[in-house]
């Protein structure tokens, strides 16, 4: 699979080229367009990985794309405004926060894990983690910046994209009291430790929601 | 002055700060992405250096005011390290920042449209008139003076008009303007009828000569839209 990304850096779309035969995976829903010869196969993976995913903010069923009797394209777009990025798997693996995951390669394996240290990361209490060999395309909310870890670094925990597995990371108060940290309005952030690649976006989707949904009337149950 | 990049403008813009060893920039809350680990942030209410203890009260209660009233956070964080250190910032509306250097000036901007400021830059609300009141995009203005730098941030991309004798900007789309700008603000076309015939709500009309800096989306205009779509 060829991954080019066109649209940079607001209105991304991620365009998939398929060898005869060769398969690709996709999150549900992100298909905007493909060849006629590309086939769609729905598939959860089993019901516990499917409810993983569930649960880790993604949709339970993820489709398969297969070239038949020739090359085969695939657009793939995310729902929000924003960027995204191609991360090669192999040599590195790459943890994605639980809503960044758009497509990969089939030889790329990505799966749900969930830990406490997630939940409070903002990465969710479920993340992504790949496994494999070839391409996984990441999309975020705002625009995708690289920041290499160079020793160590302080993040906000709402603008984490995707990050590689060996970097280390323990969420931190953002400053030195519980108090200062709400009122700084940083509240957690994730210290990374390590040397290695982290991507971050230049928006916060919560962040985003609670300017915005400060201003609608307040929902009727 | 610290060295600075904005990129990813104007949609998603986003600002890298370098700082010199001790120096201070201080950001609206919320609005860090990422840091050096040795850059130190300190939480602070949002007043003058130099107030004293009725001052920072006075402070302390004009921003619960403006809290209540407009939305916006009173507490601003200082950001420094006596290394020097790099900041990542960024608002939380896509749009813009647009940077501006004050040299003993005074400059309004709207509620919400302050992001950064580094020097030694004083920040005050003003009351924006009666008037004001009945516009959605806050009754204050903040007033910053001094010398320093300024970031500030809009809703869509920003523009700078020059006011040469006289100007009228819809409030929705201010985001800031030189204080040697006299403004009133009131309903286009006059009166009542005017201010819900037109469907632009309030204006603001300035006199005088100076910059207005507009933005092009309007946060109300959003909201408005976004209501009736909402279900229920």
């Amino acid at each position: 699979m060829q991954v080019n990304i066109l649209y940079r850096s607001s209105q991304t779309i991620a365009q998939c080229w398929l060898q005869p035969g060769e398969s690709m995976l996709a999150e549900s829903g992100a298909m905007m367009g493909m060849s006629t010869n590309v086939q769609i196969q729905t598939q959860s993976g089993g019901m516990m990985s499917g409810l993983k995913r569930l649960f880790g903010g993604e949709s339970f069923f993820r489709n398969t794309f297969t070239a038949h009797g020739g090359n085969g394209e695939v657009l793939l777009t995310t729902p929000l405004c924003g960027d995204m990025v191609v991360l090669e798997c192999g040599r590195s693996q790459w943890i994605l926060q639980n809503s960044a995951y758009v497509g990969s390669s089939y030889g790329v394996d990505v799966q749900t894990q969930g830990s406490a240290k997630g939940l409070f990361s903002g990465a969710g209490l479920f993340t992504l983690a790949t496994q494999g060999q070839g391409h996984c395309i990441a999309g975020s909310f705002g625009a995708i910046e690289p920041l290499p870890v160079n020793g160590d670094l302080i993040i906000d925990t709402g603008h984490i994209v995707a990050w590689e597995s060996h970097l280390q990371y323990r969420v931190t108060k953002a400053t030195n009291g519980w108090i200062d940290s709400f009122l700084s309005g940083e509240g957690l952030v994730c210290h990374f430790t390590g040397q290695g690649m982290l991507y971050i976006q230049s928006r916060s989707t919560s962040e985003y929601g609670s300017t915005v949904g400060a201003l609608l009337p307040p929902r009727e149950n | 002055m610290p060295n600075h990049v904005i990129k990813h403008q104007p949609v998603f813009g986003l600002l890298e700060v370098q700082l010199a060893p001790g120096e201070v920039i201080v950001a609206e809350a919320g609005a860090m992405v990422a840091r050096a680990p040795h850059v130190e942030m300190d939480v602070r209410l949002n007043a003058p250096a130099n107030a004293g203890f009725f001052g920072k009260l006075k402070a302390l209660v004009i921003a619960l005011i403006r809290k209540v009233v407009a939305g916006e956070t009173f507490f601003v964080n200082h950001f420094s390290s006596p290394h020097g250190g790099w900041v990542w910032l960024a608002p939380a509306l896509s749009g813009a920042i647009r940077h501006l250097v004050l040299q003993g000036q005074t400059m309004l901007f709207s509620a919400g449209a302050f992001l950064a400021s580094t020097g030694n830059v004083a920040m005050r609300p003003r009351f924006g008139g009666c008037r004001s009141l009945l516009a959605k995009e806050g009754a204050f203005f903040l007033e910053t003076s001094g010398s320093g730098e300024i970031w500030v941030t809009s809703y869509g991309a920003v523009e700078e008009v020059y006011c040469n004798g006289s100007y009228v900007v819809d409030t929705g789309h201010i985001v800031g303007f030189d204080a040697s700008l006299n403004y009133t603000i009131k309903a286009p076309g006059g009166g009542l009828v005017g201010m819900l015939g037109s469907g632009e709500g309030l204006v603001c009309e300035f006199q005088g000569q100076g910059r207005i800096l507009v933005q092009s989306r309007n946060l109300g205009a959003l909201v408005n839209w976004l209501i009736p779509m909402l279900p229920g």
